[in-house]
């Protein structure tokens, strides 16, 4: 409950900053515009050559192109930023002032920074995931949106447990933001279904970066290919990094006030 | 041990292992293949405590150990030995009601947010002090009054000057009216005038509300202006825990005497050290207890227009207490 | 002369020692140019699967090797500039280096090619790793293998002196990112890192035959895997150098243009 309102406020607060800049909303919406133009061309290239790929329909791709650019959205509208703040922190000392606030630490640094104008992204997301599933013709059941919704929110533990386990690296090394950058440079990788791709990257891209958490699993789930174990290992994955991640946490704000002067 | 003590320190210690390496790609790469460790003793055995409703200003040259404390003493770094209390609480266990009682305020480190009104990052910090809104009215008016915040709160951090910022940063870190506030190195960087005003305000908001405040500075104003008792600390070391004109009594051996003579000509170096010499005032200094003799002589021997028998500055004091240390 | 020897010999101590420092945004860098070919490289590998084995008469083998070198010849011809100079004009630190007597683009040169240098190993490495992994198929040709390396020259320069000039709209807005989208979008379509620029419909082609796009990155690639007649390839040398000449006029006139507009504003 006390989560629910400091979360409330934070956000409250992060995006007042930023709407008095209506012009950053403007040449945001133009970059996600070219990028999802650029992605979208690509895909036209492709099906001109073939109506299926390995099984996956054009718009079933469209449609995880769709979901791509959302969760791409929600990443760096809530985590990105909080995550890259908390890495400056770290550096710059300012974290004592939120070691000094009787508040969970991890709370009070994962909400610190909200990047609104990123909402583009999730809408023009969910903006192409809703027509390519209008011209897939699909009856999307409540079981399958269920699925999916449930797909989301383990595959948004899942990232979130990840980028917070990267940024706590910032308590013994130094260049840590650039480790952040590994999760966007591969993430690039779920705008294909992850099962194109050989095993040991199909591996790479589900157990060590989690991109296919976060894009092809929910993507499945409203395709109605995805097997409750599946699911149920996504949710196993979640439950288990967000005990992991907060672990690693608490070792690194323990070593960060053993060691800082 | 007075259990009316705000802070409470026995025997504090503080070591840090530090990796050594010199610069050089050779070194860089024998780095990577053998570690070389050294012991630094950040804080080595100190003891003091404070009252309720005080205020000390706590000395050090850089590195002597006073941001050590003052994180020890907020909860933020754990003592390697020793026993630690603020308020009844031990601080690095971070008990939920201990942080809410103290505050910590960094010069030149910010804990407003740079891109929003500072109005907003107080809200943020009243949501997470859980400060009751009538409370947190009156609190705000309060400090809007006394740091003059007024045309300030709605301007985005970025856009204040460093002193403006200074002013809000002070104010937020006092939103839930904490009974300890450590400050460390408030009025670094700030002009003279700026200076003087926090000065004042920390004054007057310790007057209002007996909070305890814990200061460390580099300016000799700041200290003489607040403080009547000071604690010196050098190489984690406590030289001198007492009131600011003990400090004086005790480690001078001299006094300067100003001597008015309309000019710079004449030889004094007989009368005692000759400090400086400018638009005719000579700057002497000599033994306490040669005072009374060499004023007497200086009368008979000169047509003196003007003569002050004053205590050294407190700058030259402290620093040669530090100098003493080290011999 | 001697005097630029000096600086790109300087320029190289100084990348150097970043580097060493910097080891982790190194692998990182290496590891986003490796990915983004090998995702098309397993895209269309799947679709020559649906399509009976090859499509446009590249088989899977065909888009391994197209891919690989790909990826190769951008990390060779890749520039960073455009973010740099964003960087510096935001931090500052532009001014001091208006204020040396050379031409700033010469250290950025020496350190765009330092820090090749440096990564060029790991990237063979990890071609070679592939190559294992793909079974690409190369018709190398004896005249295209000698060519490659002034053409593969010839591209770095071209690309290198067109982004920089691009580089320069930092001086008069500090919203380049969107430019740098811009740019970024069209060259992954036209520069062929998205579909061999043989598979794209006429009329696409047409436009990347006329921009610089394809004479960086498509061009040389091509020409390694065997897949131009010599008239084809000579065209194309044609065409970068003529990018070349362009490229070096912007740059003058917009650094002349640029100097003028930042020194204005009162840098």
């Amino acid at each position: 409950m006390r989560f629910l309102r400091l979360l409330f406020v934070f956000w409250r607060v992060g995006i007042l900053g930023e709407l008095s800049y209506r012009s950053n909303f403007f040449f945001h919406l133009l970059e996600s515009v070219l990028e999802l133009g650029t992605a979208l061309a690509g895909l036209a290239v492709v099906f001109s050559y073939t109506s299926t790929l390995a099984g996956w329909r054009p718009d079933e791709i469209v449609a995880l192109v769709g979901i791509y650019f959302l969760v791409s959205g929600a990443i760096r509208m809530v985590i990105q930023p909080s995550m890259e703040r908390l890495i400056e922190g770290v550096h710059e000392g300012t974290l004592d002032f939120t070691l000094t606030k009787p508040a969970d630490a991890q709370l009070l640094v994962s909400i610190q920074r909200v990047e609104i104008w990123n909402i583009t992204d999730i809408a023009l997301g969910a903006g192409v995931l809703t027509v390519a599933l209008v011209r897939l013709g699909a009856n999307v059941e409540v079981r399958e949106a269920a699925a999916f919704a449930a797909a989301l929110v383990a595959g948004g533990i899942i990232v979130y447990s990840f980028w917070l386990m990267l940024a706590t690296l910032a308590f013994w090394f130094v260049r840590v933001e650039n480790m952040l950058q590994i999760f966007s440079s591969m993430y690039e990788a779920g705008r294909w279904p992850v099962s194109f791709y050989p095993r040991w990257l199909r591996f790479m891209l589900t157990f060590l970066i989690p991109v296919a958490f976060a894009t092809t699993v929910p993507a499945q789930a409203l395709a109605g290919r995805l097997t409750w174990q599946t699911l149920a290992g996504a949710f196993a994955l979640a439950a288990g990094l967000a005990v992991v991640s907060r672990v690693f946490w608490r070792i690194g704000v323990r070593r960060y006030s053993s060691a800082s002067s | 041990m007075a259990t009316s003590s705000a802070v409470q320190i026995r025997d504090l210690h503080k070591t840090y292992i530090v990796p050594e390496r010199e610069g050089g790609v050779r070194a860089a790469l024998a780095s990577l293949v053998r570690r070389r460790k050294q012991e630094v003793r950040a804080v080595d055995g100190i003891s003091f405590d404070l009252s309720p409703g005080e205020i000390v200003g706590f000395l050090g040259p850089n590195g002597a150990g006073k941001t050590t404390t003052l994180k020890m003493l907020s909860g933020l770094l754990h003592p390697t030995a020793g026993e630690l209390k603020v308020l009844g609480y031990v601080p690095w266990k971070r008990d939920r009601d201990f942080l809410r009682q103290i505050t910590l305020v960094m010069g030149q480190r910010n804990q407003l947010v740079w891109d929003i009104p500072p109005i907003d990052s107080f809200d943020l910090n009243r949501a997470v002090y859980r400060v009751p809104p009538a409370d947190y009215r009156r609190t705000l008016d309060e400090l809007t009054e006394l740091l003059e915040l007024g045309p300030l709160l709605k301007k985005p951090v970025r856009n204040l000057s460093l002193g403006e910022r200074m002013k809000c940063e002070m104010a937020a870190a006092l939103l839930h009216r904490p009974q300890v506030v450590f400050l460390d190195e408030p009025t670094i960087g700030l002009d003279v005038t700026m200076q003087r005003r926090i000065r004042g305000f920390i004054a007057e908001y310790n007057r209002r509300h007996g909070a305890t405040v814990l200061l460390t500075s580099h300016y000799m104003a700041d200290v003489v202006a607040l403080c009547r008792r000071v604690i010196i600390i050098h190489h984690g070391r406590l030289l001198f825990d007492g009131d600011l004109a003990n400090l004086v009594e005790r480690f001078t051996a001299h006094k300067t005497i100003v001597v008015a003579l309309g000019d710079c000509g004449a030889d004094l170096s007989s009368y005692g050290e000759v400090v400086s010499c400018t638009d005719g005032n000579v700057t002497l200094r000599v033994p306490k207890a040669e005072t009374a003799r060499v004023t007497g002589r200086l009368l008979a021997d000169f047509p003196v227009m003007d003569l002050t028998v004053e205590d050294p500055p407190i700058e030259e004091v402290i620093d040669r207490v530090f100098r003493e240390e080290h011999s | 002369m001697r005097g630029l020897a000096v600086i790109y010999v300087q320029q190289f101590k100084v990348t150097m020692a970043s580097f060493i420092q910097y080891r982790a945004a190194l692998v990182i860098w290496l590891i986003g140019h490796v990915l983004e070919p090998l995702i098309y490289l397993v895209v269309w590998s799947t679709v020559t699967r649906s399509t009976g084995g090859s499509v446009g008469g590249f088989t899977a083998a065909d888009f391994a090797a197209y891919f690989i070198v790909l990826m190769i010849v951008n990390h060779m011809t890749y520039t960073w500039i455009m973010y740099e100079y964003e960087y510096r004009v935001r931090q500052g630190t532009l001014s001091p280096d208006l204020l040396r007597p050379v031409h700033p683009i010469h250290s950025d040169i020496a350190d765009n090619l330092t820090s090749k240098m440096i990564t060029l190993p790991g990237m063979l490495a990890i071609a070679v790793s592939l190559g294992f992994i793909f079974r690409p198929v190369l018709h190398p040709v004896p005249w295209a293998l000698a060519a490659f390396v002034p053409v593969v020259l010839l591209a770095f320069l071209v690309r290198f002196f067109v982004e920089w000039t691009l580089a320069l709209a930092a001086f008069w807005t500090i919203r380049t990112s969107a430019l740098n989208q811009m740019y970024y979008m069209a060259m992954l379509f036209f520069s062929g890192q998205i579909a061999p620029l043989e598979l794209l419909p006429h009329p696409l082609r047409a436009i990347a035959f006329v921009l610089p796009f394809r004479w960086t990155i498509g061009f040389p690639t091509e020409l390694l895997i065997g897949r131009l007649t010599p008239a084809q390839a000579l065209t194309g040398v044609g065409m970068q150098l003529a990018w070349l000449a362009v490229g070096l006029l912007l740059m003058r006139v917009v650094w002349r243009a640029g100097l003028k507009a930042y020194t204005a504003v009162g840098a």
